[in-house]
């Protein structure tokens, strides 16, 4: 087809096309590499990781479908890599960095870059980027709620080379791993990284060899424009004007009260300007740099846009993003702490444009998902007497948001990672970590009312086996529920909010902020994570699929009658009609009123 | 064969294949409608066929079968139907919900999709029961069995009608008396209900893949077990002699007394045989690598085998199930000849994975359908007859196909139709060449030392494209393509699996003993079952594999080793086959990093004689006399039309060649030869397409 090394004039579809399966093809291959050779649970159970490639300039020609929070971040970072850097780039050489002054979204997320020469030319970047069990730093696994500045958080990693002209500099790479906890995990994790990216390019080389530079070049600047002209076409159905939206982030123990962020979306023609307010920067491990709010502004766009793959970065070209002022919340400045960033501010960001948007046009509109609000475990293994550390990616999965079509899903959040994640087998966790894991389900009542059901939210249940652990405490969602959509209401606020409980010794606490304790064994922690917002009015939701629900143990009888207005008969198998109806009447006036 | 036949029965969704083997004689095939309510019927209907075909009564072409072989997709169809039974399952306390939760992950693809449904749940949550008792990682009891909660919820199922129990609790795996126990209530309890645990059925480690497993198992096996016991009587009271064996996933034959039990180990039996058929078709050759191709209306099967062992698969999502126990690896795309050339929201041209189906099919089959399918860019290249008749009925016609060419993809594109239409069937080869990436280079094996086994009606027009969109050399199109999956299932052997779980740390000290024994035991079991079948000591083969990975990972390699004791000369060696996989698939390996072994994986099979392939004659006459006309084909989007020679396959003789361009059709396939190709025909009836100097 296509002779190799000659400019076309445009390219043809048929090409188009096919180089578009060759991308995609080459960035599963680097996921699937991950996934089979990552090391600790975080990569190898929870995917938490994810895969782009981007050109020369560079820009982003294909973003995995991998988690969300992870990407918006990476076209600003690879940026900043390929800047730092200028033309001290060279074939062999792979560059690391975690650090968000560089556009980086969190430290423990640590991101490789590998360079893809053809004919010696600067041609592609590879890219992996995935979230290491462990940082150093005075907090195992990373999340230090005390830390007041950056610096007691754990190891920065400004872009630096791991490779230079393709010898590996083991003295570089041993700095970094002296300076993480679990050693040969993070070892692990970084050689899977290193295999994707060859994976990656392996692929790229081959593209390069069949259709030639030019025409590869041609297809790829083709495959934006057509990114572009879909979203602006989105962006037009809209009428022009400023569409306001914002969202209140609950004090997850910090003192500093409850954060409102507000954002407005601006469509004039084929144009979209989003830009955020958010409060000044706090001494606490809330605030989010740059390179991570641009995760959490794309995403809520995403809610709206609901684009099918493949992503690029022509999506983004019609958009135009203001964080606002430096030294804020979402805009935050040196020394700021900044580790939960990428679930706690962002999500509420990620609700605050999603808001604006639900103005702009309430026919696409999702209901948020539940926030994270998570466990991280850590402790001596008695078995081996080694160290262990880890995020447990179970005791982060919330419920889906509804839908304008469909209840929302249950377990499939949380709203940063957007069903991407996966939570591990039991088995294995139980396997890899002396812990017991006694509980792991849905809880009831946990989803959002509405015509549409929000999905459950998840409760993970642990004891550890033979030592101490530590358990550490981050996130949200335990205070504020989850938002709804289109009249979505909930009345049994508390099931609908996240929390850590803990029993010590037949004594129960109740957290609702971020904490560290420790568990001897026979005691446990049951960490419980929000549902999903619902969707239209509760009372519009068919009886039938109320009753479905209360049978399935989704809902109590309680919440059949508070939330949806539907009056079950004593035999748990029927419906009252004439009390429901009667009840949902009066709803519907109370509501009007 | 001692006896003078063996039979085969492919009962398909729409048609059931026939395939009767003679004893050093030919290969005859029939056809009949399927009746999936009885498939009995179907089964008599062709079975007078072949009586009348061969002018002997159906009884007596029955008790000279020395096996009567059937392959079903009767599990298959009540899973993607949801029609399976209702299914009650005994879980530990805290774990009702992990078939639900699924890991927590939405699936690739979908990410922003705000309709994409959750997957369907076998069993509602109000039939998943919670049983307290718990057994650790290393097999100790935690929690004693609390049976009062079993005979809770053996009530709660007995007034919900449930016909079929799944029982699966945590690391049941490592001490399965918690499951034995309720096993033996819920027989005690529930009589003449189905009941089946995950220590059984999927003995390794992963409660979720083990739970749906069971699950799984349990939904049909009732299902399957109604259909087998049909099939056993029918073909008793027709004077078999011997059980007949039905096709499994992992493409071997069992009994229907086992199959009643683990319907979930037929599920995807249909394309499970063209592993072993491609490489019958390629021993010939002396090729004993191959992968093997399959496209039909609506989708595009691929499989592969190295080194003459087929590749299995574990743990994978089937139609949204997570099922652990293995199956051939099949890799299975939606791009056939009903798939739909489309015009996607970004502007850009997609081929499927939407098909056309049967009905209203392709636009050429003139019964409706308006959009363009890949049968009809076959059609408008000219690939096919412009008055081709498909499967006895369907009139091809030309005109249609071009006419929906025009208005669905060449117009909006503002390309020619003809450009068009090379555009979709260059669109459609790369999606099955990705296909089978996935399953070669993706499994560390590189294609071009494979050769490319063509199976299928459709797949011939694709085959010689395919190959030089990844470098493959060899290609083999067996005559009777069409029917080559239903020929793999008579010439299958008896198969039985074992798994065990074993995790260590392998090294020269481990403990060996405790791995011999459980190899040991797993091919004792598998001998006596296959004694029991009838099979001598010298017909029996065993293979043994483990599933390895460094300490920390969580997916493992699968490493085959040598059959005997595993000695620590034989662990070091097991250990450098393991680093080499690793980097044959991943780039890398840790020879200083430790190794576990995971699982245990043993394999028994029965061989069954093989029909012989046939033996055509020779002569140089036959090209000559195949020779039918002209027929003007694209081979590129220049648009350059080329006059290409039509050979009648019938006609040709062993050993005549046929150089490309050039088109040779038989009676259920067209095979293309594209330019820069040749075709010899073999004496075993396959036809060898290489490429050739210019």
């Amino acid at each position: 087809m296509t002779q190799a090394h000659q400019v076309p004039a445009a390219i043809d579809p048929i090409t188009l096309a096919v180089v578009r399966g060759a991308l995609e093809t080459a960035q599963r291959e680097m996921t699937l590499t991950l996934e089979k050779t990552g090391r600790s649970s975080v990569f190898n159970l929870a995917h938490d990781y994810s895969n782009a490639l981007f050109d020369n300039l560079p820009e982003m020609i294909l973003q995995g479908q991998d988690i969300p929070i992870h990407l918006g971040s990476l076209i600003p970072a690879m940026k900043a890599v390929a800047d730092y850097f200028g033309d001290d780039i060279h074939e062999g050489d792979v560059i690391y960095h975690n650090d968000p002054v560089y556009q980086g979204s969190h430290i423990l997320d640590c991101c490789m870059y590998k360079p893809v020469f053809y004919q010696g030319e600067l041609v592609f970047w590879a890219v992996c980027k995935g979230h290491l069990t462990d940082i150093g730093g005075p907090v195992p696994a990373g999340y230090n709620p005390d830390a007041k500045e950056i610096y007691a958080e754990g190891l920065r990693i400004p872009p630096v080379k791991l490779w230079d002209k393709g010898r590996r500099r083991d003295d570089v790479v041993n700095l970094l791993l002296c300076n993480m906890r679990a050693r040969r995990d993070q070892e692990g994790d970084l050689n899977a990284q290193f295999g994707a990216c060859r994976v990656g390019e392996r692929n790229l080389l081959a593209l390069l060899d069949k259709y030639g530079l030019a025409t590869v070049r041609a297809a790829i600047a083709e495959l934006k424009d057509m990114a572009d002209r879909h979203m602006r076409s989105l962006i037009r159905s809209i009428p022009d004007g400023t569409y306001h939206g914002e969202a209140v982030l609950e004090d997850a123990g910090h003192g500093y009260g409850e954060l409102t962020i507000r954002t407005q979306v601006t469509v004039s023609g084929d144009n979209v300007h989003i830009s955020v307010q958010s409060p000044p920067q706090i001494p606490y491990f809330i605030n989010s740099y740059a390179g991570n709010s641009m995760s959490g502004v794309y995403l809520g766009l995403m809610m709206f846009a609901q684009v099918p793959p493949p992503y690029n970065a022509g999506l983004y070209r019609c958009v135009s993003v203001d964080l606002g002022a430096h030294g804020t919340l979402c805009n935050a400045a040196e020394p700021a702490p900044h580790v939960n960033c990428t679930t706690t501010p962002m999500e509420t960001l990620t609700d605050a444009v999603r808001m604006a948007f639900e103005a702009a046009a309430p026919e696409r509109v999702t209901a948020s998902w539940g926030h994270a609000s998570g466990i991280n475990i850590a402790g001596i293994n008695p078995a081996t007497g080694e160290q262990y550390v880890t995020m447990v990616l179970a005791s982060i999965i919330s419920g889906a948001g509804a839908t304008r079509q469909m209840d929302g899903w249950h377990a499939c959040g949380p709203l940063c990672c957007f069903g991407a994640l996966s939570s591990g087998d039991i088995e294995l966790l139980e396997y890899a970590y002396p812990i017991i894991i006694h509980r792991y389900g849905l809880l009831q009542d946990s989803g959002g009312a509405g015509a549409h059901r929000g999905g459950s939210g998840t409760v993970w249940e642990v004891e550890p086996r033979g030592h101490d652990m530590t358990v550490i405490a981050f996130g949200e969602g335990r205070q504020i529920p989850t938002m709804g959509a289109a009249g979505a209401h909930d009345v049994l606020i508390d099931k609908k909010l996240g929390r850590l409980e803990v029993e010590h010794d037949g004594a129960l606490t109740v957290h609702r902020h971020n904490v560290i304790t420790t568990l001897k064994p026979g005691q446990r922690a049951r960490n419980i994570n929000p549902g999903g917002g619902g969707y239209g009015l509760p009372w519009q939701r068919p009886p039938a699929q109320v009753l479905a629900d209360l049978k399935n143990g989704l809902i109590s009888r309680l919440a059949a009658r508070e939330e949806y207005g539907v009056v079950i008969a004593d035999d748990n198998l029927h419906i009252d009609d004439a009390a429901t109806a009667a009840l949902r009447q009066q709803l519907n006036l109370g509501a009007q009123a | 064969m001692k006896q003078r036949f063996r039979l085969g029965v492919d009962a398909g969704g729409t048609f059931t294949d026939f395939v009767l083997a003679e004893h050093n004689g030919p290969l005859r095939l029939f056809k009949s409608p399927s009746t999936p309510d009885d498939g009995t019927r179907a089964i008599a209907a062709g079975l007078q066929q072949m009586a009348e075909a061969l002018d002997m009564p159906v009884g007596d072409i029955i008790k000279n079968c020395d096996l009567c072989i059937n392959g079903t997709t009767v599990a298959l169809n009540a899973l993607i139907e949801l029609k399976g039974v209702k299914v009650g399952l005994l879980c530990t306390a805290g774990h009702e919900d992990s078939i639900e939760i699924r890991l927590g992950h939405k699936e690739e693809g979908y990410r922003y999709d705000a309709s994409y449904p959750p997957a369907p749940q076998l069993v509602p949550r109000h039939l998943r029961r919670p049983v307290r008792g718990r057994v650790l990682a290393d097999g100790s009891e935690h929690e004693a069995l609390n049976e009062d909660d079993i005979l809770a919820a053996i009530e709660h199922f007995r007034a919900e009608g449930v016909e079929s129990v799944a029982i699966s609790f945590v690391w049941s795996v490592r001490n399965p008396a918690h499951e034995q126990r309720a096993r033996e209530l819920v027989a005690e309890h529930l009589p003449g209900v189905f009941v089946c645990s995950g220590s059984e059925v999927y003995p390794q480690v992963r409660e979720y893949t083990r739970t749906s497993t069971t699950i799984v198992n349990a939904y049909l096996s009732p299902v399957m077990g109604r259909y087998v016991q049909r099939i056993d009587q029918f073909f008793a009271e027709l004077g078999a002699h011997s059980p007949v064996r039905y096709f499994q996933s992992n493409g071997g034959l069992a009994v229907g007394n086992i199959m009643r039990e683990r319907a979930v180990n037929a599920i995807n039996s249909g394309p499970a045989s063209a592993p072993q058929a491609g490489l019958y078709i390629a021993r010939p050759f002396g090729i004993d690598n191959v992968i093997t191709v399959d496209m039909g209306g609506t989708s595009f099967d691929i499989t592969l085998a190295k080194d003459g062992q087929t590749n299995l698969n574990r743990n994978i999502d089937f139609l949204r199930h997570r099922i652990g126990v293995p199956m051939i690896h099949v890799e299975t795309l939606g791009a056939g000849g009903g798939s739909i050339a489309h015009i996607n929201t970004f502007g850009m041209l997609e081929v499927g994975p939407h098909s056309a189906g049967a009905s209203p099919g392709p636009a050429c089959y003139g019964k409706g359908g308006e959009r363009a399918t890949v049968t009809d860019a076959n059609l408008a290249l000219g690939y096919l007859r412009p008055d081709a008749v498909l499967g006895g009925s369907i009139r091809l016609d030309q005109p249609k196909a071009r006419a929906a060419i025009a208005a669905n993809v060449a117009e909006p594109l503002g390309i020619s139709v003809e450009r068009a239409a090379y555009g979709i069937s260059t669109l459609v080869n790369m999606n099955m060449a990705n296909g089978i990436r996935r399953i070669s280079i993706e499994q560390g094996y590189d294609p071009r030392d494979f050769a490319l086994i063509c199976a299928g009606g459709a797949t011939g027009m694709h085959i010689t494209a395919l190959a030089e969109e990844l470098g493959i050399h060899t290609v083999l199109v067996p005559k009777f393509a069409s029917c080559l999956c239903a020929f793999g299932q008579v010439i299958s052997d008896v198969k039985y699996n074992f798994l065990a779980s074993a995790p260590m740390r392998l090294h020269r000290e481990a403990d060996l003993a405790t791995l011999n024994r459980l190899f040991d035991d797993m091919e004792a079991k598998g001998r006596s079952h296959l004694r029991a079948d009838g099979f001598d000591d010298g017909k029996i083969r065993v293979h043994r594999s483990l599933e390895m990975r460094y300490q920390g990972q969580i997916h493992e390699c699968t490493v085959e080793i040598a059959n005997g004791e595993i000695t620590p000369d034989g662990a070091e060696q097991i250990l450098q086959a393991f680093h080499a996989r690793h980097e044959a698939l991943f780039t890398y390996s840790e020879p200083h990093n430790p190794v576990e072994l995971v699982n245990l994986e043993c394999t028994v099979s029965g061989l069954v004689d093989k029909p012989a392939l046939p033996n055509l004659a020779a002569g140089e006459d036959g090209v000559a006399q195949a020779h039918d006309g002209f027929r003007a084909m694209l081979f590129d989007d220049s648009g350059r039309w080329v006059e290409t020679p039509v050979y009648r396959g019938e006609q040709l003789k062993a050993g005549n060649r046929i150089v490309g361009p050039a088109a040779i059709e038989e009676p259920t396939t067209t095979v293309i030869i594209r330019p820069g190709w040749q075709a010899v025909l073999h004496e075993s009836g396959s036809y060898q397409l290489t490429r050739w100097a210019e």
